[in-house]
């Protein structure tokens, strides 16, 4: 706890520093020209900035900690502390699906809160997953969405990244509530401790995404953007419940039809013909 | 802390996903390569690709240490021939692909191709004699010539990921063309990116970026 410790009283010294040079180099690289505007991202030239500062914030500061604390914590260690916090997650992923009316979802979030709570010791094994119980992430932004709010344009939020104004809202309205997985953790009176568990859970949140940070910077052609759409697509396959307990037999499931799949009848109906004859040749291109 | 989820919760489960391409079926593995029918039932074909890839990458030391060269190798040789590259790229370029000549075209899937196959490489050092996957079963209407497949994949550290393939019959058989993870879309993903590069530089530009990736 030591090390943990220590890189929390660094962590926090060394982000106030950063949050305010960086903020104000955010702020005042604010209105770039946007070539290629999207329809759900109406706030680009703001958001590319947010983007930036976070990047910078993440580069500087989150990225060169979770690669440290990868390298020196055991594997085991590292999966029992990311089991734990997920373990928080799954219990209120449990409350929203019950919000959302999809109760079945809710009772299987639940019992894997009380499987893992209890035979995976506190969280630390992930037994129901071993048990073929699957994990349904939820969230307050998604029982907005599923209660009938629209999206609104998607936003970057400094440190938090990607959201939009629902989600947002969410995030805030859960915070203020006293219902996000880390209350239990802020009403720790003990400071030191309770500081040490949230520098702990940030350290591995980040660890958790490194190979997945990686992999994007080998296949985006733009970070930005491939962030945005990949956020833009998750968020709203989650309110239409599309990847809801995937092997669960689930009444509520919509059928995969067309309708559910993304149009790209643009380009085939115009070009049918001439799709048709290059996709036929394709054989050598897929070797 | 969530902010940090929400910003990375996203290419995490798309990396996870990609690996489980590779991965399908792994749990009823043969220990031979099984022939693969692309005429068979699209459930089926998809689960025998998946698992000859997966059966291929575990016997193959270099690549269980996560060598990217031999990964990239491996899923050219048993994943790629039952991709549909050009409809893959063709998608994903959207409307401005008609205004790409035939060499630019040609040259535009091969630029893609790269990119599609160190996406399912990164993910695939990750796959180890654990994971195992499942096809679930199939929803849709069996004589159709677009359907999706879906399926769910276990791993060692964590919950099953949803991934779904989209498959479309050609003459040959099936093809996979689009891959779905965690309810996000391959070829959707990249429509932004390409539109934006073809905006600025052409579709020229599209691929020198695409190729300066590749290096």
């Amino acid at each position: 706890m030591n090390n943990n410790e220590a890189i929390h009283t660094q962590t926090s010294a060394r982000l106030g520093r950063l949050a305010a040079t960086l903020a104000l180099a955010g702020v005042v690289a604010g209105c770039a020209s946007v070539p290629n505007p999207t329809p759900e991202d109406p706030w680009e030239s703001y958001n590319r900035s947010m983007f930036q500062f976070n990047e910078a914030v993440d580069k500087a500061l989150f990225k060169p900690i979770a690669r440290g604390y990868r390298d020196l914590t055991p594997e085991p260690a590292r999966t029992c502390i990311h089991n734990i916090f997920a373990n928080m997650a799954d219990l209120w992923a449990s409350v929203n699906s019950f919000l959302q009316g999809r109760g079945h979802d809710g009772v299987n979030m639940l019992g894997r809160v009380l499987f893992n709570t209890t035979m995976g010791l506190g969280g630390c094994i992930d037994v129901a997953s071993k048990n073929g119980v699957k994990r349904i992430p939820n969230d307050f932004g998604v029982t907005l969405g599923v209660w009938g709010f629209k999206p609104g344009p998607y936003v970057v939020l400094p440190f938090l990244g990607s959201s939009n104004v629902r989600d947002g809202a969410g995030i805030g309205t859960m915070t203020l509530a006293g219902a996000s997985s880390y209350t239990g953790v802020l009403a720790i009176d003990n400071v030191p401790l309770r500081n040490t568990i949230l520098a702990v859970a940030a350290v591995d949140l980040r660890e958790s995404l490194l190979d997945a940070d990686d992999l994007v910077d080998r296949i985006a052609l733009d970070r930005y953007s491939f962030i945005r759409d990949a956020y833009i697509q998750r968020r709203k396959a989650l309110v239409e419940g599309r990847d809801v307990a995937p092997g669960v037999s689930y009444g509520a499931l919509p059928n995969y039809s067309d309708d559910n799949l993304p149009d790209y009848s643009d380009d085939e109906d115009d070009d049918a013909a001439a799709a048709r004859a290059p996709a036929t040749g394709t054989a050598p291109s897929a070797q | 802390m969530s902010f940090l989820a929400s910003r990375f919760r996203f290419t995490q489960l798309l990396q996870l996903g990609f690996c489980f391409l590779l991965s399908v079926g792994s749990s009823l593995s043969a220990h031979a390569a099984k022939q693969v029918n692309p005429q068979a039932a699209p459930n089926e074909f998809v689960e025998t690709v998946g698992n000859n890839a997966l059966e291929v990458l575990r016997n193959e030391p270099a690549a269980q240490k996560g060598d990217l060269n031999r990964i990239n190798q491996l899923v050219n040789e048993y994943v790629l021939p039952y991709v549909n590259l050009e409809k893959t790229t063709r998608l994903a370029a959207g409307r401005y692909w008609r205004q790409a000549s035939p060499e630019q075209q040609k040259a535009l899937v091969e630029a893609f191709k790269g990119t599609l196959i160190r996406t399912y490489s990164g993910a695939l050092s990750k796959v180890d004699e654990i994971s195992s996957l499942e096809i679930l079963p199939f929803r849709g209407d069996a004589n159709a010539d677009d359907v999706v497949v879906r399926s769910s994949l276990s791993q060692r550290n964590g919950p099953a990921v949803g991934v779904d393939y989209r498959l479309e019959k050609t003459p040959e058989g099936w093809k996979i063309y689009d891959l779905n993870v965690e309810g996000i879309w391959l070829i959707q993903n990249y429509r932004n990116q390409f539109a934006q590069q073809i905006n600025q530089n052409g579709i020229d530009g599209l691929i020198d970026a695409l190729n300066r990736q590749n290096q």
